[in-house]
């Protein structure tokens, strides 16, 4: 059964519409990557599908339940988390606190949001060595994972990812990748937006191609990375060579979800 | 800004609408119902002898004048004042003493209650412009209260708190309140008047700006000290005028009834409920909240309860319309008008690149590859973290330089200090032949240094355009009442925009933009500086590919034209291929410095920054 369909969504932020007839179908346990230009509606995507912004027409479908228009909170507690562009956690208060404020929605439930973050701890080395410094004083591949470890707190059955590689230094690249590998082999399925393609489409089962508001081309990630036609207008370069290039590729050596500093 | 409608998302096909259209006074349209309003208001007491209603305008213009002033620091500067009554007590007494100890008709003080007004705000905003936020605030309650307490306590002058009568109006009894209602109706003019000017002026969007990001506005070379001050001083001079007035029409003045602190609340209601940053708002808040204030005292018993009035609106316009009336229906129109119609998405770039010539001179006292800019030993700790440690490192003139490390090693804070955002807490800045670590960081802007942000700092609720033009390359008080947009610096802008690729938006509000674009608007943004060098930060992260080979095709471009660059970027392919020499910070401190092909077979560079497997796949990258 389909996870989340999009049906003709159209929606925008007041100045005229910026998605203009979307459609999209996501499996149960997909990673699929959105790629496209600047301003083409991919981060819109994501904020339609979350309840940020409210579809002016069509249908959002999760699990085959009509969710448009639905409170951001609401369909949060249906089981989706959104992993914001940039600057998502609290500077002022801890490591910690910024996991637990994911189960905001469920915070009566004390044991659960306890049973939860012991999970968390487990499954992000960030979260248990640095639980009680202050969010403000993590390095920018740390603040990335905490954010994706805090979206986990609720279990959530889609992820959304907004460019999860942005502002990143080659080492911390390799330890949000692991994360997100974390995040699939934990069973979720992850909407992905990302600039990086290489990083993305690597990630990624599925790639999505939008320009202009619209879904120009779904398949397969590594039917779309080596789509030659995608990847002169898109990804910019030989993608062949690219592709061999700073392809962060998780050392064996080094389990992702360990990594620190 | 109610009048500087702008016709935001139009079908990509169409051209925008000239900018001439734009500008245009704020009649005809809309414009029809504050004229209605105006003339209503002059002919009000030909119309009806009803003393109850020319009481009630006289106060309602009295509070619009206030809300109009407090628009101009507030709505638009962004500082709120609590302290708005001082200027009315300060006015007031101004008329009240000239008229009793010099003589001559109190009308005849009113200009000098204004002139007094202004200086008691220069002299409280030299004081409270080094605070922001809620200390600003708190800063003006003090001022009020300090008035108040010298008010009742200098006696000889004053009358303590016994209070002055002023001279009994002269003029036939026929005449009703005619002279105060007209008076009233001058400085609400002369006031609105002011305004749309400043509105329309540099000093407008200064203070706009101001609002928006206070310290990018600095950077982009806006003396915020002296917009601040005058910002200040212009929302206090007429309101100084109105409260001289207010004291003759009352025939009676007192330091609690004048430096009242629920008059100051009251002014901030008006603004807030009209819709602050708008020419009108304030008026409309001051005719809808006065009227409300004299039910209050005539039906329902006054004092008490008018304070309950005031304190539940308040409540209910931050909660259910915290922008207020004017932009609320604005809002809810322009979503109607543009209901189903596609807005502006962005599209792959392909046209050529194209820049005019350089606009300001790009005289240099340095030779090319000399250092354009030199750190020293520079210093900056937050507690015990030391962000950046000891880091030297030159630009040479004419270069493009990159500075590359792992995250958190300081390079954004490095940019902070070169930049002035912060201060330093050791260490020298060195640009262009003389020290510039002392100074504000509109003073290093204007010395040819500009800065783009990793998040990207953009005047959120201006359009796009209106960013690229609010930079200044200097600051002189003509300055000030010069045009916002001359017509040679929107074709700058729109040349630039152009250059980008962003002059598709150039109407549309940089709030409403994704993050890639608005990179590229900041890009432009700063090229309207034309600086001698510009500090990149990360200008590759998140954009497109296709667009990242373009940013490193117009920074080529730039450099040409002899514009250096100092580049913060984890790209490495991109880094590696446009810049020379490559400098690498690592916990606060530089530890390396060379050509591209140095620094990635240096080991403590691939042990800090890039990883021990990228030797293995550098050899793509290079061959790229």
């Amino acid at each position: 059964m389909t996870l989340l369909t999009l049906e003709g969504v159209i929606a925008g932020y007041g100045g005229g519409d910026v998605l203009q007839g979307v459609d999209l179908d996501l499996q149960p346990g997909a990673i699929a990557c959105i790629v496209g230009p600047n301003g083409a509606g991919k981060s819109t995507v994501l904020r339609a599908v979350s309840g940020l912004l409210r579809p002016r027409e069509g249908r959002i479908r999760l699990e085959g339940a009509d969710i448009t228009g639905r409170h951001p909170a609401e369909i949060l507690g249906l089981g989706v988390a959104q992993v914001p562009q940039s600057n998502g956690l609290f500077p002022n208060i801890s490591v910690r606190e910024n996991v637990l404020m994911g189960g905001y929605i469920r915070r009566r439930d004390k044991a659960l949001l306890r049973r939860r973050y012991g999970e968390i701890a487990e499954m992000f080395a960030v979260v248990r060595e640095r639980a009680d410094e202050k969010a403000g004083n993590l390095s920018g591949g740390q603040r990335r994972m905490v954010e994706v470890a805090r979206s986990l707190m609720l279990d959530p059955k889609l992820v959304l990812l907004d460019e999860p590689s942005l502002g990143l230094d080659p080492k911390a690249l390799k330890q949000v990748f692991g994360t997100i590998k974390t995040l699939i082999d934990a069973g979720k399925t992850v909407l992905l937006v990302e600039q990086n393609v290489r990083f993305g489409l690597r990630l990624a089962t599925d790639g999505i191609v939008m320009e202009s508001g619209r879904v120009l081309l779904t398949g397969k990630a590594d039917d779309v990375l080596n789509n030659p036609e995608m990847a002169a207008l898109y990804f910019g370069g030989s993608v062949q060579e690219q592709r061999r290039g700073t392809v962060p590729t998780p050392s064996p050596k080094q389990s992702p979800a360990t990594a620190g500093g | 800004m109610s009048t500087a409608s702008s016709s935001a998302a139009t079908a990509p096909s169409e051209t925008p609408p000239p900018a001439a259209s734009r500008r245009r006074l704020p009649l005809g349209g809309w414009g029809l119902l504050p004229a209605a309003g105006g003339v209503i208001l002059v002919a009000f007491p030909f119309a009806s002898d009803d003393l109850f209603w020319q009481n009630m305008l006289i106060l309602s213009m009295l509070f619009a004048i206030g809300a109009v002033g407090l628009n101009i620091i507030s709505g638009w500067g962004g500082y709120i004042s609590l302290g708005q009554s001082a200027f009315v007590g300060v006015g007031a007494y101004t008329v009240a003493l000239g008229a009793l100890k010099i003589g001559g008709n109190p009308f005849v003080w009113v200009p000098v209650a204004g002139v007094v007004a202004g200086l008691l705000a220069l002299l409280m905003g030299l004081i409270a412009m080094r605070t922001r936020g809620h200390s600003f605030v708190i800063l003006t309650i003090g001022f009020l209260f300090l008035l108040q307490l010298i008010a009742i306590n200098w006696d000889e002058l004053t009358n303590g708190t016994q209070g002055l009568s002023l001279p009994i109006p002269m003029w036939d009894i026929a005449y009703q309140y005619w002279p105060f209602y007209y008076a009233m109706l001058g400085v609400l003019c002369l006031s609105l008047v002011t305004a749309w000017r400043i509105r329309r002026t540099k000093f407008g969007t200064g203070l706009i700006a101001m609002r928006e990001d206070e310290d990018k506005a600095s950077t982009v070379g806006v003396n915020t000290p002296v917009y601040k001050m005058l910002g200040f001083v212009a929302s206090g001079v007429f309101l100084g005028m109105a409260g001289g007035v207010y004291a003759y029409y009352l025939a009676f003045i007192d330091p609690r009834g004048m430096f009242d602190i629920v008059i100051s609340v009251q002014i901030i209601l008006c603004m807030l409920l009209g819709g602050r940053g708008t020419l009108w708002g304030p008026v409309l808040g001051a005719f809808l909240v006065e009227p409300l204030n004299e039910l209050a005292n005539q039906q329902m018993g006054g004092g008490n309860s008018r304070l309950l009035i005031f304190g539940g609106l308040m409540a209910l316009v931050v909660l259910f319309l915290p922008k207020g009336i004017l932009p609320t229906l604005k809002e809810r129109l322009t979503a109607r008008r543009q209901r189903g119609q596609a807005g502006l998405v962005g599209a792959r770039l392909d046209g050529p690149l194209v820049i005019g010539e350089r606009t300001a001179p790009a005289e240099t006292t340095v030779a090319p590859g000399e250092a354009l800019l030199e750190v020293k030993g520079l210093m900056k700790h937050f507690g015990g973290v030391k962000a950046v440690d000891g880091a030297s490192f030159v630009v040479p003139q004419g270069s493009i330089t990159a500075l590359i490390g792992p995250n958190g090693s300081g390079k954004t804070t490095a940019f902070n200090l070169i930049d002035g955002t912060m201060t330093p807490s050791g260490g020298e800045v060195w640009f262009d032949g003389r020290r510039i670590d002392d100074l504000p960081p509109y003073r290093r802007a204007h010395l040819g240094l500009a800065r783009t942000f990793q998040i990207t700092r953009l005047f959120r609720e201006m359009t796009v355009v209106e960013n690229v033009v609010a930079p200044l390359r200097s600051f002189s008080w003509g300055q000030l009442n010069t045009s916002a947009m001359r017509g040679d610096e929107a074709a700058r802008a729109e040349e630039l925009l152009t250059f980008v690729g962003m002059e598709r938006f150039r109407d549309q509000k940089a709030a409403e933009l994704s993050y890639g674009q608005q990179k590229l608007v900041e890009l432009a943004q700063v090229l309207m500086l034309d600086p001698k060098l510009i500090l990149l930060d990360e200008p590759a992260g998140g954009i497109n590919p296709t667009l990242v080979a373009r940013m490193g095709e117009m920074i080529r471009t730039l450099n040409r034209q002899g514009t250096t660059f100092l580049i913060v970027e984890h790209n490495m392919p991109f880094v590696l291929g446009l810049c020379d020499p490559v400098l690498v910070l690592a916990r606060g401190a530089c530890i390396c410095e060379g050509t591209p092909g140095e620094v990635q077979k240096d080991e403590r560079v691939l042990d800090a920054y890039l990883g021990d497997d990228f030797v293995l796949e550098r050899s793509a990258e290079v061959a790229r």
